[in-house]
């Protein structure tokens, strides 16, 4: 038992490379500031709150990722800084500006697939410039380069049916990019993909996100993908939803696979974990055996 | 194997098997038609006789139940008369498949006889036009309230409920108030089908526009589009499609219309051929105009649907092999298992 036990850093130990992005990062002007967010809504006369008393400031081209387990609120948080639904409280500020509803300043990406069916990939990439007012050649020449940035310029003609499921995700990312909003808002972007494509577009989005002026606020169930991609983690409870903890990111920059076992990394996802299963420890001792055949009991 | 199983639950056939038992749809009908008519044992409940004999009131060319011409020939027999002669045939009103495939031809030749009387191919242009003027006057108000129903829930409280209690009045019902107020030509055909096309449509396509994706319409909202902009540019496109099919099953709706507008005021169309053939007993032309009807409205449809391939490409369902390509030439990650992940489910 001992012997097979990791012997983990703390968390919170930084190198002084990693401490000094920290510095530089909060040295720079904050794009989002949430402050005592909270919502509740009514339902059969009882009011019930999602989640109550959530603070986070973000600067400026910070990758922020935000874990939780279902239903603390993590999705209502993405849906408010976007204008799509309103807080019961507390205040939402874009560069200084309180948010009163959806606008072009705030790019998001869904879980779902939200192409337009209708729109090739390029018009798809175009829709959010034309909205805006750019003439169509202008608006078309942007939407290449945003295509060409994510790997699709070949596929500018096609149909978003015609595409996986994560070619999908990286036209959503282009054309939400494309209105250069001041944050990009992902709420489990790549949930609903399958481990190896996932992998692929989380290394994808660390790319584009070094070459693009764009903060980031991603929304994830899965503790891997928020410490392979955040500078900082907020970690929301449930029953009410709050915030746990605002976790400084240990592991440095540029990321890479191999940085999935390092000791920060195992350090970090400990210490989510912790957050999100505080019990899981003992909990295999309450899974009672089943008897199906006789085939004995040298399984393992 | 699926592959033998011609019974799959929801499992879409091959090609060729859809195509067989479409060709079949078709072939059982005709075939149990075939043999009603062409196997002499098999109903022919008629004598038409050849050759009256001595029955007094036999006379050729007559069709003489079974039961009555077995008696008289009896007679006949016993009173050592000349015999009467005939043959088995069916009923007048069901004419054999060759003659009712001749009579498409036929039919068309088939003067008038009356010279103010219309020929078929008249009498199907009155009725094409009258189905064409209803369904688009009925379209042009139609449609677009319709898709305001289905945008603002405003429009679709103020309107609804009075349209779902009208749609339950029958267009016919309303034939003597047309005559009365549009007199007695084309207006008040045109009017029912105006009226039994309208409330449907407004109806049909209000839900149509209602069952866009909200999520489309957020992910438009987050892109910066306006809200006129969220109407033709999101929720109009997005539900396209469903509106031409509606219109498609509209447009067929409107044909069962027809016959019980053009009975309205003076007979008109293909309503006052088949019945003018009818009472002259020119069966065959009274089926081949009714299956008319039917080709007319068919070959109509399948344009249409052909039409909308065309004009909707998204829709068509070539999946292109796209798919299989992979952009990323990476290798697998070096990942820990993923029962190392959170094990929490997926939120939405
Ligand atoms: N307006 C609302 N009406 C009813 N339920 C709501 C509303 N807003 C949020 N909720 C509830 O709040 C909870 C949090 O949802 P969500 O933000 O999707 O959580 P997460 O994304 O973390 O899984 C859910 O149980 C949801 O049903
Ligand atoms: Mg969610």
């Amino acid at each position: 038992m001992h012997s097979s036990e990791l012997h983990l850093p703390d968390y919170r130990e930084q190198s002084p490379a990693v401490a000094d992005r920290f510095r530089r990062i909060e040295a720079r002007p904050v794009i989002l500031d949430v402050r005592n967010l909270r919502k509740s809504y009514e339902a059969n006369g009882i009011n019930h709150t999602v989640f109550d008393n959530v603070s986070l400031s973000i600067h400026r081209r910070e990758f922020i990722c935000v874990v939780g387990s279902s239903g603390c609120g993590k999705s209502t948080l993405a849906r408010i800084v976007a204008g799509l639904d309103e807080s019961t409280g507390g205040e939402v500020l874009l560069d200084g500006t309180p948010v009163t509803g959806p606008g072009p300043d705030r790019g998001m990406v869904f879980q779902g697939y939200t192409l337009f069916p209708w729109l090739t990939v390029k018009r798809n990439v175009m829709f959010g410039l034309k909205m805006g007012g750019q003439s169509d050649s202008i608006a078309e020449a942007e939407a290449r380069q945003w295509l060409d940035m994510v790997g699709l310029s070949k596929f500018e003609d096609s149909y978003p049916h015609e595409l996986s499921g994560g070619m999908k995700q990286r036209v959503a990312i282009a054309r939400a990019l494309a209105n250069k909003p001041r944050i990009l808002l992902m709420d489990e972007p790549f949930a609903a993909l399958d481990a190896q494509t996932r992998g692929q577009m989380q290394n994808y989005l660390l790319q584009i996100w070094r070459k693009v002026d764009v903060t980031v606020l991603f929304i994830t169930h899965d503790l891997e993908e928020a410490a392979f991609l955040a500078d900082r983690i907020l970690v929301m409870g449930a029953n009410p939803g709050r915030v746990m903890e605002f976790i400084e990111n240990p592991v440095p920059r540029p990321r890479h696979d191999d940085q999935f076992l390092s000791p920060e990394f195992l350090a970090l996802k400990k210490r989510l974990e912790e957050h999100i299963h505080p019990s899981s420890a003992g909990n295999h001792d309450h899974i009672p055996m089943i008897k199906m055949t006789d085939a004995g009991d040298d399984v393992e | 194997m699926a592959h033998h199983d011609w019974l799959g639950l929801k499992k879409e056939l091959p090609p060729r098997r859809r195509l067989l038992l479409t060709v079949l749809s078709f072939v059982i009908p005709i075939a149990i038609w075939s043999v009603v008519s062409y196997v002499p044992w098999i109903w022919h409940p008629l004598i038409h006789i050849t050759n009256p004999g001595e029955v007094d009131y036999f006379s050729e060319g007559l069709d003489i139940p079974k039961a009555d011409f077995t008696k008289e020939l009896g007679k006949a027999k016993a009173a050592g008369q000349q015999l009467p002669e005939g043959y088995a045939v069916n009923p007048v009103y069901l004419p054999a498949p060759h003659k009712v495939a001749a009579a498409f031809y036929t039919a068309f030749k088939t003067p008038p006889r009356l010279p103010n009387e219309p020929w078929l191919h008249e009498s199907l242009g009155h009725s094409i036009r009258t189905i064409v003027l209803g369904f688009l006057i009925s379209s042009l108000i139609g449609v677009p309230l319709g898709i305001l129903c289905g945008t603002y829930r405003f429009f679709a409280r103020l309107q609804e409920p009075f349209i779902e209690f009208f749609r339950y009045l029958p267009a016919p019902a309303f034939g003597a108030l047309c005559v009365a107020v549009l007199g007695i030509e084309d207006a008040p055909k045109v009017a029912i089908i105006v009226i039994g096309t309208f409330f449907q449509q407004v109806l049909i396509i209000a839900n149509s526009v209602r069952k866009t994706d909200p999520a489309l319409i957020e992910a438009a909202q987050t892109l910066g589009a306006s809200r006129w902009k969220l109407v033709s540019r999101v929720i109009i496109p997005a539900s396209i499609t469903d509106i031409y099919t509606d219109m498609r099953i509209l447009l067929g709706w409107a044909w069962t219309y027809l016959i019980v507008a053009e009975v309205i005021g003076t007979m008109s169309g293909i309503t006052l051929f088949i019945n003018q053939q009818a009472r002259y007993r020119n069966f065959d032309n009274v089926y081949a105009a009714i299956a008319m009807i039917g080709i007319i409205g068919v070959s109509t449809d399948m344009f249409l649907s052909w039409l909308g391939g065309n004009l909707f490409p998204w829709k068509r369902n070539t999946r292109s092999s796209v798919k299989k390509l992979s952009l990323f030439n990476q290798g697998p990650r070096k990942r820990l298992s993923g029962g190392l992940q959170s094990g929490t489910t997926p939120g939405n």
